[in-house]
């Protein structure tokens, strides 16, 4: 190539370079210049204004000079966390208003939880879940709550163990023992179908003897058309759970018949499938739940041992999750709330007739026949098969 | 632009000039006379080549005091012993024979004897070192092989020493170089041809290959791109490599370096050439690819499971050192959401009270880093090991507590130098180094976007480099599916059966295939 001509390439190409410095850094933020968000509780003020709380992480620390960064993380943590409130018309609007509050930039990319309070809960989420799906910033993978009273005291809970209430509440979520749901699933439940959604609910326990008050999940909350109508226990939850294919961990201890004591079992593997029918008006769907199980404990005279015994046993184990699935369906039917996703197998297996029908599915929903299949395998006893410490054993 | 014109013409026309009188320089009359029958004639002309030469002796004496010579050779550059014990002292005494050349020829206890004609050749082979012996009535001179300077002993490449595998080094003498290269590979198929570069230096450099592996057009090649270099003096073998590569711009080096002899061999076998340069322990390598920078010798002597794994470990290092902390800038200044929150806090907490935005830390810890290393490099052994416990106290501990730099840009800083000490070839650390720097500011203007922006340019570079008409980035592109054993991993010895693609193609298979071992076979012969 000619050397001009090189050179004029060589200089055309700097000069484009260079634009691209023309847009400069304009929405580059250093990290110490964002509020960083934890959880954010919604509430319903008195005058029905929406009230935005927020869990800030306040980095800057306490104690005087600051020996590096990494030193003082063990003094960090709980103390450094602030709770800020504002409130407005519309969550948009409470986000404008929490940012005048602020010296920060609000950053929602690490909120991890949100807690809806109870009364904007029964009064109805439509709304704030416009603008967390609609904004580019939260977090789809955040869990989300429904509190009972205000949010805002969730928030200024000081947890003892965790980091801070996002980490205690996540992690409390993450163990399954209650259901886990994130903004994504809420949004998705809360668009389908059936327009019924679940979500965690939350209780404080208020400080005595000493400890800290601290909060934790009891039950779930059932929503219809945005709206929360009502709440069911623990026991039902973890009949949701199972009906929903959400069971993780679980440890089912039941009384075998014929004898004294009890056998805890602990779940390995479980399946839900939902296989529905329709005939004409009848709607029907069968739910079949398979099961593998240990045994982790045994203080009935049964040797383990015996086939015999683990058969009847496994039976005993199917029956007694029937019982719990039942609780929870009967709750739910009774609620009109269709949780457990019926209208999608439905909707998947017979879409002509669903079509047809879904207008009144209102009414077909408490009525449908739910017809329970257990399945329970025992695939060890333990690692101790007959009772060590029993000298008679059947 | 018509003064930039004009500027640009007359440094033409000087430039022209100046060649001009450096040819009437080189091809100076006397250099292509050959030599005259007149002993005192040559001697007279010699004197005039070498006036102002204090250390050119010509020692005049009488073969059996009948016919006069003369000896001429540099004080320090021959064995001066040597050539009083088979030369004068045999010459001196002969009084029977005819003095004609060839009698005068076998008197002479030396092997290593040849003729030369020309005045040039006699100047030749002077400066090699040899001495000549001219003589009266004879028109040819004839040159002694009693050359002998000082070198170095062959030690082991301090910049690439090996835990397992040989620990000799080329030094700065050429022909100890072809020696050691001989040594490895005895086939007579190897070649070595020299030529002399640099008007002053008039510098020695052999191009060594296997005939029958190294691809005919490559040799050709490369001995015409070493022909066409015009220069005063090569006193390293970059100034030949930089006269000879393909794109003279790039950062990445195109020709590969290295001091082992067991590397070299390694390359002949593959169809590369070698250039040697005397006066320099380190030779070049041609063609090379960029997974080829990415080797170490190491790599083939350590089992080929443990090979395979230290060069992922490299591969991923290398990565970590071009992008560290480009990508540490995008994600704190502008992509927050992408780190784990803990971890986030954690950055959060410790960049509190730093003055200054992450970019600026990182370009100011990254240039902190290159300074100590410069200066532990150059420094003594003693001194260096004091910069560097000055420097660590004060980029990594004083730093932080005066709470200039937070302590994870230290960490990243210190990851990303050892990474970049991790390449085997010095040449591609530092050229890595160097293209970390506009990836740093890239990515503290655009974040992510302004990364991937300078790896896409980076790729494109790297794509259409050439070396010696390799595609740089052959056997990924083009691909080849037979070269991948060398390339993502380092197959077993039995399975290397072909030679690099492109580069080997012209002598494709290495050894016979199926050599997997196993105890013999019952059919197999000598069971």
């Amino acid at each position: 190539m000619d050397t001009t001509k090189r050179k004029t390439v060589l200089a055309l190409f700097f000069l484009s370079i260079h634009t691209l410095l023309l847009s400069g850094c304009w929405d580059r933020t250093e990290v110490n210049d964002l509020a960083i968000i934890t959880v954010a509780g919604l509430d319903l003020t008195d005058d029905h204004k929406l009230e935005l709380s927020v869990n800030i992480y306040a980095t800057k620390s306490s104690g005087g000079q600051q020996m590096g960064g990494m030193s003082d993380s063990s003094g960090g943590g709980a103390g450094n966390l602030v709770v800020r409130s504002a409130t407005g018309l519309t969550m948009a609007d409470a986000v404008s208003k929490l940012q005048q509050m602020l010296p920060r930039k609000i950053f929602w990319g690490h909120d991890e939880v949100f807690i809806f309070g109870e009364r904007l809960a029964r009064q109805g989420i439509v709304e704030v879940m416009d603008y967390l799906t609609r904004h580019p910033t939260p977090r789809e993978r955040a869990n989300v709550f429904v509190s009972k009273g205000l949010a805002k005291e969730v928030l200024k809970l000081q947890p003892p163990i965790e980091q801070s209430v996002s980490d205690s509440l996540r992690e409390m979520a993450k163990s399954h023992t209650g259901l886990n749901i994130t903004l994504k699933e809420l949004a998705q439940m809360m668009a389908g179908k059936t327009k019924a959604a679940v979500i965690p609910w939350i209780e404080i326990k208020p400080k005595q003897d000493g400890q800290e008050a601290f909060q934790f999940i009891k039950g779930t909350a059932i929503f219809k058309n945005g709206k929360m109508i009502g709440r069911m226990n623990e026991q039902a939850t973890r009949g949701i759970m199972w009906l929903r294919n959400e069971v993780k961990n679980a440890t089912v201890t039941l009384a075998p018949e014929e004898t004294k004591g009890y056998v805890s079992f602990f779940l390995l593997r479980s399946h839900t499938r939902l296989i529905p029918h329709n005939e004409g008006d009848n709607w029907s769907i069968t739910a079949k739940i398979e099961t593998l199980d240990d045994i982790v404990e045994n203080s009935t005279d049964l040797n383990l041992f015996e086939p015999k015994h683990t058969k009847k046993l496994e039976m005993a184990l199917g029956s007694d999750i029937k019982k719990r699935v039942n609780v929870a369906l009967a709750q739910a039917q009774k609620m009109n709330a269709d949780i457990f996703g019926f209208a999608d197998a439905f909707y998947r297996k017979y879409p002509k007739e669903w079509n047809r029908a879904k207008d009144r599915w209102d009414e077909i929903f408490p009525i449908v026949k739910v017809e329970l299949e257990t399945k329970a395998k025992i695939t060890r006893p333990g690692l101790t098969g007959k009772n060590l410490f029993k000298s008679k054993q059947r | 632009m018509g003064n930039w014109k004009r500027l640009r013409n007359h440094l033409l026309r000087s430039g022209r000039r100046n060649s001009a009188h450096d040819e009437t320089q080189i091809n100076a009359p006397q250099t292509l006379i050959r030599l005259s029958k007149d002993v005192n004639e040559n001697l007279q002309r010699l004197q005039g080549i070498y006036a102002d030469c204090s250390d050119i002796i010509f020692h005049e004496f009488l073969i059996g005091d009948r016919t006069k010579a003369v000896l001429i050779y540099v004080d320090g550059l021959s064995h001066a012993e040597e050539m009083d014990q088979h030369v004068l002292a045999p010459l001196q005494q002969e009084f029977v024979q005819e003095h004609t050349l060839p009698n005068i020829r076998k008197k002479i206890t030396v092997s290593a004897i040849k003729e030369v004609q020309t005045v040039a050749d006699v100047i030749e082979e002077i400066s090699s070192g040899n001495p000549v012996l001219i003589m009266d009535k004879e028109m040819q001179a004839l040159s002694i092989g009693l050359s002998k300077w000082e070198k170095r002993a062959i030690e082991e490449p301090s910049a690439e020493s090996v835990l397992r595998g040989p620990r000799e080094g080329f030094i700065e003498s050429l022909r100890s170089n072809t020696s050691l290269l001989w040594r490895k590979l005895r086939s007579p198929d190897l070649k070595i041809r020299s030529m002399n570069i640099g008007k002053y230096s008039r510098t020695r450099v052999a191009i060594a290959y296997i005939e029958g592996i190294a691809d005919p057009d490559l040799i050709k090649e490369m001995t015409n791109r070493l022909r066409r270099i015009e220069i005063d003096g090569v006193l390293e073998s970059t100034y030949i490599e930089e006269l000879i590569e393909d794109n003279p711009f790039s950062p990445f080096p195109q020709l590969l370096s290295t001091e082992r002899p067991d590397v070299a061999s390694a390359y002949l076998l593959e169809g590369n050439v070698v250039v040697l340069v005397d006066g320099t322990p380190s030779v070049l390598i041609a063609p090379v690819t960029f997974i080829s920078l990415l080797k170490s010798p190491e790599d083939y002597y350590e089992r080929y499971v443990v090979g395979t794994a230290i060069r992922w470990l490299r591969s991923i290092f290398f990565a970590i050192s071009l992008l560290g902390p480009s990508i540490y800038v995008a994600v704190v200044s502008f992509h927050q959401e992408m780190i784990p929150s803990a971890l986030l806090l954690t950055i959060a907490r410790s960049r509190e009270q730093i003055p200054f935005p992450a970019l600026i830390e990182a370009l100011l810890m990254e240039t902190m880093f290159e300074a100590l290393r410069e200066a532990g490099a150059r420094l003594p052994k003693q001194i260096g090991s004091a910069v560097s416990i000055v420097g660590a106290l004060v980029i990594g501990q004083a730093a932080i507590s005066a709470g200039i730099v937070s302590s994870p840009m230290v960490m990243v800083v210190a990851i990303t130098g050892i990474s970049s000490f991790m390449a085997p070839r010095f040449t591609v650390g530092i050229a890595i180094r160097l293209l970390r720097f506009p990836m740093m500011l890239l990515a503290g203007f655009l974040g992510f976007l302004g990364l991937i922006l300078r790896i896409i340019l980076i790729l494109n570079h790297l794509l259409t480099l050439r070396s010696l008409g390799v595609p740089y980035m052959s056997a990924l592109s083009p691909m080849k599916g037979r070269s991948m054993r060398d390339v993502l991993w380092r197959a077993p010895r039995w399975a290397l059966n072909t030679r690099p693609y492109l580069s080997g193609e012209w002598n494709k298979y290495r050894q016979a295939s199926g050599q997997q071992p196993g105890p013999t076979k019952r059919d197999e012969e000598g069971y």
